[in-house]
This record gives C-alpha cells, sequence and structure tokens, in this order.
C-alpha cells in the first residue's frame, strides 16, 4: 500500500482477554464490510483457557477477493499487552502497522513492548474509560473499537451500527442505544486525532451485492447436505464438532438423521450402516479421532462402501495443539490402514472451494465405492470468508451404481467387471441380498481365505481408482505453465501461496504454482507435466516431516532442486517468507548457469 | 414396526447356501435353528431384514441366513445396527455375536444401545471363552478359570450381562439356550417382536475350547425355566434379583419385558423430521442460510 493514496487492502488484528468481545468485535467487522461490498476472511485464535483467557481475530478485508487472512497487520488493536503479545506470530505488527492501544496500560507510545519493531504509528486511546462514560459499562470496549475502525479507516459506519443493532436488539432498546453512544464516541476520537498517513479503504464497486458469510465447517456440511447425505454418526471433538452442529441443526429437515455416538468408532460405525442401508453417510473427525476410525475405514474399503470422513486437522500428535492449524496429518489420511489400501483424499483450500470439493468427495465415494477422506484444517474450518454466492445447480450430484432387474436375476455384489465397480445393493431390495463383510469374499460375497480370490479382489479394490487420476479438475496450475521456478501447496496453504504467486510475479519472477485438490491417489502425470519446466521448486507445507514432499517423491522424480519448505503449526505461513525463499532458489539458479539461464518473461 | 407379517414362510427360506464353518457339536449351530425359526413365525421376507455381526466363530452366523448380512470388525455390530436402523427404518435390523465380541471390545457401545432404544433385537452367543483366537478367556469366564492366557486361573470376576442389561435400562432382556430349541425359537421371536432394543443372551457352549461334554451336562442341570418359576417379566426389580444367579442358575425366560414400551428412537426421528422438515429450504438454495442481510 502507498502511503498517501486509499488502501485497496487492510489488515485488522486484535487481541484482548475472554470477555473483552473481541471476536464478536471482529464479527461486526467482517459483516459490515460484506454489506458494504468488500471481500473478508476473518481468524479467531484463542489462548488454552476455557473462558476469560486470551482471545484474539485476525480480519482481512479487500476490495478484490483474498484467499487467506494476509500477513503482518496494518492495524493492530491491543485491548491489553499482556494478551497481545501472546499472539505474536498471529498478529505480526511491522513497521507498517497502525497500533491502537487501551491507554490505562500507562505505556507511554515510545515504550511499547514490541521488541525490535517501530511501527507506523502508536496510538495510546482511553478506551475503557470511553465505554464506561458512554454506554456505563466496560463491556463496550469493543463497540468503541468498532468505532475507532469506523472512522480511521472508513469501513461503513452505518454498516457497522446495523449490524451491532440487530445483534443486540434482543436485549433491549436500552443497551443498543448504549452501544450507538459507544460507537459514536470511538468514531469521534478518530475524527479528532487523523491518522499521520491516509488509511482509508477504497470504497468497493460491488456495495449492496449479494454475500454469504460463513466459515469451512459450515460450508462443508452445507454441501454435504446438498449432496445428498442424510445421515452424519461423530464424536465432538474441536476444531470439527461444528460440521455435526450444522447437521443437528439441519438435516432432520431433509429427512435425514444425526447420531452423536458414544465415540469416534461408533460415530463412523453408524455411518457404515447408513451407507450398507443405501445412504450417504458422513463422519467428521480431528487427528485423535481419525486414528480410533482406522479399522473402520479399512472395513468400508473391503466392503466397497462409499463413505465420506472429514478430518479437520490440528497441531498432532495425539491431543497436540486442539486449536491450532497444521497439514500433519496427510500420512495418517493416506496411509493410516492396515493391508493394501488406496483411499481417495481430498483437500479444499479455502471456505468457498470447501463446498465444490465435499460435493466431490460425496461422488467420488458414491462412484468408486469407497470411503473418501476430505483433509480440512483448523485455518480453513474455522475462519469465517466472504463469498459470492454460488450457484449450485452447476455441481453434478452422482448417486452409487445399483443393479438393474437383470443384475438382480442373478445378483452377485462383488461381480467382475470392466471398470472394477459392481452394482451395489441394499438392505430392501428385492433379489439384492449379500454379505457384506471385512473378510475376504468371493464375487458373491462368500467368505473366502483363497489367495487367488484375495489378490483378484485386492487388484478389483485398487485398480478402479486408475481414472481418477486423470481428473484435470482436481488440480489447478497458475501462474507462466513454462516457468522454471516453481510452488506446489494444498490446503489452506495455497492459499497463502496464491498470493505469494502475485507477489513474485509483480517482482518480476517467473513462477508458477500448482494446487491439487487430489491428493491421493498421487496423480503422477499431473505432476510430471508441472515439473517439466521446472529447475527449482518449493513443495510448501506445515508440517515438520514434510510429509507431503515425501509422499510424492514416493511417487515420482522430483527434479533435483525441488526441495520442502516445510515446518510445524501452528503460525501461518507469511506470503513474504514465500517470497523470499523464492528469491533464494532463483538466486542459485542464476549462479548455477553463470547467469545462462535467465528467467523468461 | 419389525413385526408385521406380509407373506409365508418357512425357516428353510432363511437358510443360505453357505455351510457354516463351525465345530461339529458347537451350541451355535442350534441358535441358527431357532433364529431360522424365528424369522419364519415373524414372516418378513428375507430381503427386508439387516442382520449385522461382529467378529468370532458366532459372528459368521448373518452369513448362513438369506437376509442382507454384515460380517464387520470386531465389536462393533451394535454401531453399525444403529446406522442402518436410522437409515432406514422400515428394515427388520438384528444384530449378534459373541460374548468377546459384546462385552469385552464392544462393551462400551451396550449402554448407549439401550439409552437409544432402537428397534433393534440384539443375540448374544454366551460361551464364556473366545471360540475363534482358540480358546482364550472371555469376559463372562468364571474367576479361576485355566485357559492359554491364564494358565494359572484368570484374577477376574465375570461380568454378568443380564445384570447390566437391566441396569442400563433395556426393555427387553432374556435368556435362551439351544437345548430348548423351540423355547429358544420363542425367545428370540418374542425379542424381535418387543418395539425397542432387546437383548437376548444365549449359552451356546463352545465344544472345542470351553466346555468338555462333562460340563455341558451340568449345565443341562442347572437349566430352570423362569415361567416355571411363576416369574412375572413385568417385574424389573424381581428381574434383576433372579439375574443375579448369572453363572450359577441357567434362568431360560424373558427376565423382562417392559409393559408399556416408550417411542422408539425411530418413532422420535420420524416425528422430528416431520416437525422440522415444514420450514425446510430447497436443498438447492441451501446456502441462502449464509446471507447475513
Ligand atoms: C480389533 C480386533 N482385535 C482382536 C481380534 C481377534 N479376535 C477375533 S474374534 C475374537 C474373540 C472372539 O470371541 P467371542 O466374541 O466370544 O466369539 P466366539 O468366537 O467365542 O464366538 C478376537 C479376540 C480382531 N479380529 N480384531
Ligand atoms: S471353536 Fe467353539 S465356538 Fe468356535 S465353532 Fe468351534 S465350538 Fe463353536
Amino acid at each position: 500500500m502507498s502511503d498517501q493514496s486509499p488502501a485497496h487492502n487492510l489488515v485488522f488484528g486484535m487481541a484482548g482477554s475472554g470477555g473483552d468481545g473481541i471476536v464478536s468485535a471482529g464479527d461486526s467487522l467482517l459483516q459490515a464490510a460484506a454489506a458494504e461490498g468488500y471481500h473478508g476472511v476473518m481468524t479467531k485464535s484463542f489462548g488454552s483457557q476455557i473462558r476469560g483467557g486470551e482471545s484474539s481475530c485476525r480480519v482481512r478485508i479487500s476490495t478484490d477477493p483474498i484467499l487467506n487472512p494476509g500477513g503482518n497487520l496494518d492495524v493492530a488493536v491491543a485491548l491489553n499487552w499482556e494478551d497481545f503479545l501472546k499472539f505474536g506470530a498471529e498478529l505480526p505488527v511491522s513497521g507498517t502497522t497502525v497500533v491502537i492501544y487501551e491507554a490505562a496500560t500507562l505505556i507511554p507510545p515510545d515504550r511499547i513492548p514490541l521488541v525490535g519493531v517501530v511501527p507506523r504509528q502508536v496510538i495510546p486511546v482511553p478506551i475503557a474509560q470511553m465505554a464506561k462514560d458512554t454506554a456505563g459499562t466496560e463491556r463496550a470496549k469493543n463497540t468503541v473499537v468498532l468505532g475507532l475502525i469506523a472512522g480511521w479507516f472508513g469501513i461503513g459506519a452505518v454498516a457497522v451500527m446495523k449490524g451491532i443493532r440487530k445483534k443486540l436488539a434482543k436485549k433491549g432498546e436500552e443497551l443498543v442505544e448504549a452501544n450507538q453512544r459507544a460507537f459514536d464516541a470511538g468514531r469521534a476520537f478518530a475524527m479528532a486525532n487523523p491518522l499521520k498517513v491516509n488509511m482509508n479503504i477504497v470504497p468497493s464497486e460491488t456495495k449492496g451485492a449479494v454475500k454469504l458469510i460463513t466459515d469451512g465447517n459450515d460450508m462443508c456440511a452445507a454441501a454435504a447436505i446438498f449432496a445428498g447425505c442424510r445421515f452424519f454418526g461423530g464424536y465432538p471433538i474441536t476444531p470439527s464438532t461444528e460440521i455435526m452442529q450444522f447437521f443437528t441443526d439441519h438435516v432432520w429437515k431433509y429427512g435425514g438423521s444425526v447420531l452423536q455416538a458414544e465415540d469416534e468408532i461408533a460415530g463412523i460405525g453408524a455411518a457404515v450402516g447408513a451407507s450398507f442401508a443405501g445412504v450417504k453417510a458422513m463422519t467428521a473427525t480431528s487427528g485423535p479421532g481419525l486414528s480410533l476410525k482406522t479399522e473402520m475405514m479399512g472395513l468400508a474399503t473391503i466392503a466397497e462402501l462409499p463413505l465420506v470422513i472429514v478430518d479437520v486437522q490440528r497441531g498432532g500428535p495425539s491431543t497436540g495443539l486442539p486449536t491450532k492449524n497444521e497439514q500433519a496429518d496427510l500420512f495418517a489420511a493416506v496411509f493410516s490402514a492396515h493391508g493394501d489400501v488406496i483411499r481417495p483424499v481430498l483437500a479444499p483450500t479455502c471456505v468457498a472451494d470447501t463446498f465444490r470439493i465435499t460435493v466431490e468427495a460425496f461422488n467420488i465415494a458414491e462412484f468408486y465405492q469407497t470411503p473418501v477422506i476430505i483433509l480440512s484444517d483448523q485455518e480453513i474450518s474455522q475462519r469465517k470468508e466472504t463469498l459470492d454466492p454460488i450457484d449450485t445447480r452447476q455441481f453434478e450430484v452422482i448417486d452409487r451404481l445399483e443393479p438393474s432387474a437383470i443384475d438382480l436375476k442373478d445378483y452377485k455384489r462383488f461381480a467382475p467387471t470392466e471398470n472394477f465397480i459392481s452394482p451395489i445393493s441394499h438392505p430392501g431390495m428385492l433379489g439384492g441380498t449379500y454379505l457384506a463383510s471385512g473378510i475376504e469374499h468371493t464375487e458373491s460375497g462368500a467368505p473366502t481365505n483363497s489367495g487367488t480370490v484375495h489378490a483378484r479382489m485386492n487388484e478389483k479394490r485398487t485398480r478402479k481408482f486408475e481414472p481418477l487420476k486423470d481428473r484435470k479438475d482436481l488440480f489447478e496450475v497458475l501462474g507462466n505453465p513454462d516457468a522454471p521456478l516453481a510452488m506446489v501447496a494444498w490446503g489452506s496453504v495455497a492459499g497463502v501461496c496464491r498470493e505469494a504467486l502475485q507477489m513474485a510475479q509483480e517482482e518480476g519472477l517467473n513462477v508458477k504454482l500448482m494446487v491439487p485438490y487430489l491428493l491421493y491417489p498421487v496423480a503422477e502425470g499431473a505432476y510430471r507435466d508441472f515439473f517439466a519446466s521446472v529447475r527449482k521448486g518449493l513443495i510448501i507445507e506445515q508440517t515438520h516431516l514434510a510429509q507431503f514432499h515425501k509422499l510424492l517423491r514416493m511417487h515420482l522424480d522430483l527434479p533435483s532442486g525441488v526441495r520442502p519448505l516445510a515446518r510445524s503449526g501452528a503460525n501461518p505461513f507469511l506470503p513474504g517468507e514465500i517470497v523470499a525463499a523464492l528469491h533464494n532458489l532463483l538466486s542459485e539458479l542464476q549462479r548455477r548457469h553463470e547467469g545462462k539461464l535467465q528467467p523468461q518473461e | 414396526m419389525n413385526g408385521t407379517a406380509t407373506c409365508e414362510f418357512q425357516p428353510k427360506d432363511y437358510k443360505s447356501d453357505l455351510k457354516p464353518i463351525w465345530c461339529p457339536g458347537c451350541g451355535d449351530f442350534g441358535v441358527l435353528q431357532g433364529i431360522y425359526r424365528a424369522l419364519a413365525a415373524i414372516g418378513r421376507p428375507p430381503h427386508e431384514i439387516a442382520f449385522v455381526s461382529g467378529i468370532g466363530c458366532s459372528s459368521r452366523i448373518p452369513g448362513y441366513t438369506t437376509a442382507y448380512g454384515f460380517n464387520s470388525v470386531h465389536g462393533r455390530s451394535l454401531p453399525i445396527a444403529q446406522g442402518i436402523k436410522m437409515a432406514n427404518p422400515d428394515l427388520l435390523v438384528l444384530a449378534a455375536g459373541g460374548d468377546g465380541d459384546g462385552f469385552s471390545i464392544g462393551g462400551g457401545h451396550l449402554a448407549h444401545m439401550v439409552r437409544r432404544n432402537m428397534d433393534i433385537a440384539y443375540i448374544v452367543m454366551d460361551n464364556q471363552i473366545y471360540g475363534l483366537t482358540k480358546g482364550q478367556l472371555s469376559p463372562t469366564s468364571h474367576k479361576g478359570l485355566t485357559t492359554c492366557t491364564s494358565r494359572h486361573g484368570s484374577l477376574e470376576e465375570p461380568v454378568n450381562p443380564l445384570l447390566y442389561m437391566l441396569a442400563y435400562g433395556a426393555g427387553f432382556v432374556a435368556q435362551a439356550a439351544p437345548t430348548d430349541l423351540a423355547g429358544m425359537a420363542t425367545i428370540i421371536e418374542a425379542a424381535i417382536r418387543y418395539p425397542g432394543f432387546a437383548f437376548v443372551n444365549i449359552q451356546s457352549p463352545c465344544v472345542t475350547y470351553g466346555m468338555e461334554e462333562q460340563q455341558i451336562k451340568g449345565l443341562k442341570a442347572m437349566q430352570e425355566s423362569l415361567e416355571a418359576l411363576g416369574h412375572d417379566s413385568s417385574d424389573r426389580l424381581a428381574a434383576m434379583d433372579l439375574a443375579q444367579h448369572y453363572g450359577r442358575k441357567l434362568h431360560l425366560g424373558v427376565f423382562y419385558r417392559n409393559p408399556e414400551p416408550p417411542p422408539t428412537y425411530g418413532d422420535l426421528v420420524k416425528a422430528r423430521q416431520e416437525e422440522l422438515s415444514k420450514n425446510a429450504l430447497p436443498v438447492e438454495n441451501i446456502l441462502d442460510l449464509f446471507i447475513k442481510k
């Protein structure tokens, strides 16, 4: 952002104690931004305390579509420093940040506890006092903050207050009025103390256009219901629980049902049962729950039953970092099973594409008669995004292949077919009775321990996935397709890389980015094509072991200059950090070829 | 509901072509006969029946019927059966397995099965030993039993399946034995007809790793009909008293049958679906839920 012209993009970070209403302020800001036609992304982060601990949120608002919550903050709001500093890496302050903080902390602006950074401007504001004076209670601090933001950054004062009014309407007119006064006070303070540089956001051209606001978990559940899912079995675990909550709110309306089971095993077991009974079914969990579900996933594989399993990743292993992001369940999703198993694994990269990926997951599960894992992550699942309306009618919904009347004359559940997919009956279907089992079975479903039959069935259960690897629509390549410099990233990290790509291109780098939505089976061909032009590259992921890099290397030879940019969660990658790594690669490339191989524009 | 006869069926109509792998003399043969008879008495066509089991010798049983069978993984028949019932409440859903399957690895599911009161009948072939894995201690083995995993005798008290089920609040709890085939068939039939979750414990001896011929004779000597005792099966406390005799007396018959069965889970689900479907958006418009006005 240049210093004098208005911004197209602003990143706000706020932190305070549990009762400060930080997240609620973030929500209001995002909603107001959406009403004003901006695009927005909001993430929230909490300390480990259940109530009353520190909480923070980050809201990014932009005139253009955005796919990640941004890097350094443009605006930092600290209701107290102790809490703010607990989110050091999540709320990075830089030389271009305007820092607003509670004046009651009595820290002079030049002594604020930000080691080694000199923010663009630092403004103490008596937020608590203003809340007390205007609303009669410190609880209105978050409304004062919203007033300050509206005043300084030009985010529709009307829209913010309209949102607050709606939120508080139930609690009585008195409270609404009190908050209006707090808001006005914040705004007046901002007007009376203008910023050193103009940081007003450019008015959006799409003001008034309909926008959706949702997070990845709700989106996933809504997409599942759209795709025809009518049964959910699960057990609560952060950060996946909202998926079950959405089902309990809505699936009944569509003739479905939901079971909060006694544990993860029962949750997925019920889903396996529902699928056997002919109904599209889903379960959702996070790392430790996925561990428990693995035996049932093997069962669904050998019994060839469609099933969608969502794993919303958090930091692991074991209970790990329950509320923070990581991508380290990749190996577990791909490999955790005994025996020879191929299980498709898909990953959305943002809230919006969670819809398509979830519908795809059901389509693949139903078509191939297999469990499919959706590998979501804490970041996508719990962050809120503003979305343009999605025309759901453009998505095809695929149902499993049922036996025809002729098939049912002499029905063999696991009959060999050309594409290895056999019509599947379900209880209630006359002529279709068979034995589903976890034990190896013949074509008819009869238990066997014949090695020959086992080998044939293993072939059936794995070869059926070959066509899936040719699905071009499950991969996205951005940037110059012939670039010598490359990035590969999946899940929420892909969203950051999309922005890094843009930045790198603006800086003149000849680079491209591959975003796989299908992680497994590994589509060797797609990667081979992608890497054909590549001399140097980064596989970017939030894991300690560089799991995705290793998974790719199991399946194909990568150019020797391709290496992992991998680190554990929970701190998000920043676009600038990725661009810096690309610059390093480029200079290596240039050094090695002594100027012979210049990037071509 | 489970019990509506639609046409005439014979026990043989429920017998599949698969040949049981059980050892000659295994009690499970008798249980299978009892199930054929009970199903014929009820008369639901095989394709409207879903029969789920876990893993164990006994868990092979669904494959020997012409119903839709599901021989799943160890200990998990009940969750799977529940999913089937929720997905299609019109099916007759049966679950079966061994004592290890049901009370050891799967024991955590029992209380919840009862709480949910789905219209499912659960039959346990209780041989007080692990058959399929060749003779280890089971949760219903009596204290002191010597097996290959308890060479010096077990140190644990057995669980009491009947008392468990009664304590959890099951609406139908019964015990049967293949030594009284007709009685067993009647009990299984009653369990299936009970509108709600029904549990039948069947003393089904394992002749290979469990009981010697002598012991099976002893078992017969322990046999005592609850009916002959004049037990009132609507009296849950009396049932609990009698259930205390598990392992010492073999009471056959219905320990408890709730005289006023509460609505089943399925009934409640249906009511909720009907109530809530009135204000459903067309599914194509489900994303409208996310529009913030
Ligand atoms: C997760 C798992 N653990 C262990 C086993 C091995 N196993 C198979 S059957 C069985 C016990 C069977 O005993 P029971 O349920 O009493 O049935 P029975 O064979 O006596 O009829 C065990 C331990 C398994 N298949 N899966
Ligand atoms: S091992 Fe025992 S339980 Fe298993 S089939 Fe043989 S007799 Fe029956």
